[in-house]
């Protein structure tokens, strides 16, 4: 199977349809009070900005930030309920994975319909809001490989001859493996990781990954695709473009997302902020993230969203990466 | 991870405690709040804190007994640490504890990887709490001071930037010369690996945008240079001077990052 990039048929899982339309800011009711946010330690400081600016537009709200690892915080936030204790108000996660981990100990409040049903059809949950996402892709060198010589079934990278370059060791990639699993199996996970682990290149981390598929160091990759829009932004003439699968985990898309840990309309309405048209552009086109609110253009350099046919997956099911760990560990990558 | 500058104007008599709260410039591992300039009000929270943390790395290597490797996520060793409030008033208060704090967790945690023996690895539990049962006790003395008012007040910068992420890499890079000097070369590779992971990540993407040049170098010094000198023993004055050739990269791409935040757009 062959001819992954650009001409992918719409998605028979979730799909990018339009629907209703990303709030304006001027819409939304003042804050007035004060939270407590979890904050997972993510997107540079662009998050942060974002915050600041809701702050700045509200002044009289205040917000008390925590910062951590994401599966830390969320860690956290179970003992602290346990113990008794609630002292995050709201939780804003980098990986949909630890959100499960909240909603599993039934720590979540439930969102309005009106808030969930911005989102794009696919990304609506009752107990929390995916707010930006990225999509996984197989980054490849344009001066050794053509779209068309990639496979479309992420399953046959292995037998494809091609080489490879991964970071197995990488939060995203574990979650890959996870959605593998889940869609696959694990025994055809196991031979997958055997088949690529025979002849790829390990990296650190994913732009690593991406760097060195533009070096020629390897073929193709596995990356989440903001790290090729940013290689690009600061290289155009980058020799790396990105390929994308059919409806498999090798285009999984993964999104952060914020829950409400607090009861009352504030928790709710600050939520709301995170997903108004300013923001979800401004995550677009500064930290190349995918809008999950509807009605937003994508950041510059993606395909068009309805081109692409990612996989029908709970996102919350990747909250559970032991036995993909262990997996790992068994055929050797880690 | 939080806090970037700690700043002490002076520092308490010596009372034959000269390391106690003296802090100076210090960058915890994990967040850190007011609560460091109010030890008193915490000492119950900490002391929990701390049950909760031996609690949490007895399951671990129970796991680990019962169902080897597999079963243990050693990892969660440090995760649990960094969840706590507890490390950044150690960290304020007593830094020899502190670092001894780290030894254990690793200790415990690489045991477990190295799949040594169940009775090597309560070996390095027990270090580790006994530690942590240390630090307790010098941050229920360092309160005491506090009370006294033999310290300044603690001023908290969090690293909410970018750019007060890379000073917060070049303090870590500070850290790691240090445990090289005290003969832990573990250690000091996994503050690397650790601060490659998760901060030198947050913000090369950005970075990238700027000088991508600039990222491939810091990678390279990151993943293969400064990890390498320390695993082949190469000396002291070798390594430092990996590090401080990193870190005027890091100023570089600070002033690279500080110019590019200046033409951001703006949010609303």
């Amino acid at each position: 199977m062959s001819g992954a990039a650009g001409s992918l048929p719409l998605a028979s899982g979730i799909g990018f349809a339009q629907s209703p339309k990303a709030v304006p800011v001027d819409e939304l009711p003042a804050l007035a009070g004060e939270l407590t946010l979890y904050l997972g330690r993510g997107e540079g400081g662009l998050y942060e900005n974002v915050l600041a600016a809701i702050e700045e537009r509200n002044p009289d709200f205040t917000l008390n930030i925590r910062r951590g690892p994401t599966a830390a915080l969320a860690n956290a936030i179970v003992a602290e309920a346990e113990a008794g204790v609630r002292r995050a108000d709201v939780f804003w996660a980098v990986d949909s994975g630890a959100i499960g981990l909240i909603n599993a100990a039934g720590l979540a409040r439930d969102l309005p319909g009106d808030l969930t049903n911005q989102l794009q059809p696919g990304f609506r949950y009752s107990r929390w809001a995916p707010v930006t996402g990225r999509i996984r892709t197989l980054p490849f060198n344009t001066e050794q490989l053509s779209a068309a010589r990639i496979p479309a079934d992420i399953m046959s990278l292995p037998e494809s001859g091609l080489k490879i370059g991964w970071a197995p060791a990488y939060a995203s990639f574990q979650s890959f493996v996870t959605a593998m699993r889940l869609l696959e199996g694990d025994r055809a996970t196991a031979d997958w990781l055997r088949g690529v682990n025979e002849t790829a290149t390990a990296y650190a981390g994913e732009l690593g990954v991406v760097m060195g598929v533009e070096r020629g160091e390897a073929q193709v990759g596995f990356a989440n695709h903001y790290y090729t829009l940013r290689l690009k932004s600061g290289m155009p003439d980058a020799r790396v473009a990105m390929a994308y699968t059919n409806n498999d985990a090798g285009c999984l898309v993964n999104a952060s997302g914020i829950l409400a840990l607090a009861e009352g309309e504030l928790a709710i309405n600050f939520i709301r902020y995170l997903l108004t048209r300013e923001v979800q552009s401004y995550l677009a086109n500064e930290a190349f993230e995918i809008p999950l609110a509807a009605g937003v253009a994508p950041p510059p350099g993606l395909p068009p969203l309805d081109s692409i046919a990612p996989p029908e997956i709970d996102l919350i099911l990747l909250a559970d990466l032991r036995p993909t760990l262990d997996l790992m560990r068994e055929v050797g990558v880690l | 991870m939080a806090l970037q500058k700690l700043k002490f104007d002076r520092l308490i008599p010596a009372l034959g405690l000269a390391a106690l709260l003296a802090a100076g410039n210090a960058a915890a591992n994990g967040p850190i709040g007011d609560h460091v300039n109010d030890l008193q009000a915490h000492l119950l929270e900490y002391g929990d804190e701390v049950v909760w943390l031996i609690e949490q790395i007895d399951g671990i290597v129970d796991s680990y007994e019962s169902g080897g490797l597999a079963a243990a996520n050693p990892e969660a060793v440090v995760e649990h640490w960094e969840a706590v409030l507890f490390h950044a008033a150690i960290e304020t208060s007593y830094v020899p504890v502190y670092a001894s704090i780290w030894q254990g967790l690793f200790g415990v945690r690489q045991a477990i990887e190295a799949e040594a023996t169940v009775a090597d690895v309560r070996v390095q539990q027990a270090m580790l709490e006994q530690s942590l049962w240390q630090a307790l006790g010098a941050v229920k003395m360092a309160a005491q001071f506090q009370q006294r008012g033999l310290t300044a007040t603690i001023e908290v910068t969090e690293a909410t930037t970018p750019t007060e992420t890379l000073e917060e890499i070049k303090q870590r890079l500070d850290r790691v010369v240090a445990k090289y000097a005290e003969r832990l070369p573990e250690e000091a590779t996994g503050i690397v690996f650790d601060t490659y992971l998760t901060r030198f990540e947050g913000v090369e993407g950005m970075l990238i945008e700027q000088d991508a040049e600039l990222v491939v170098d810091l990678e390279v010094d990151f993943n293969v240079t400064l990890p390498q000198a320390m695993e082949s023993g190469a000396s002291l004055d070798h390594v430092r001077g990996v590090v401080q050739a990193m870190q005027g990269k890091l100023d570089r791409a600070k002033s690279l990052l500080e110019e590019a935040e200046q033409d951001r757009a703006s949010v609303f």
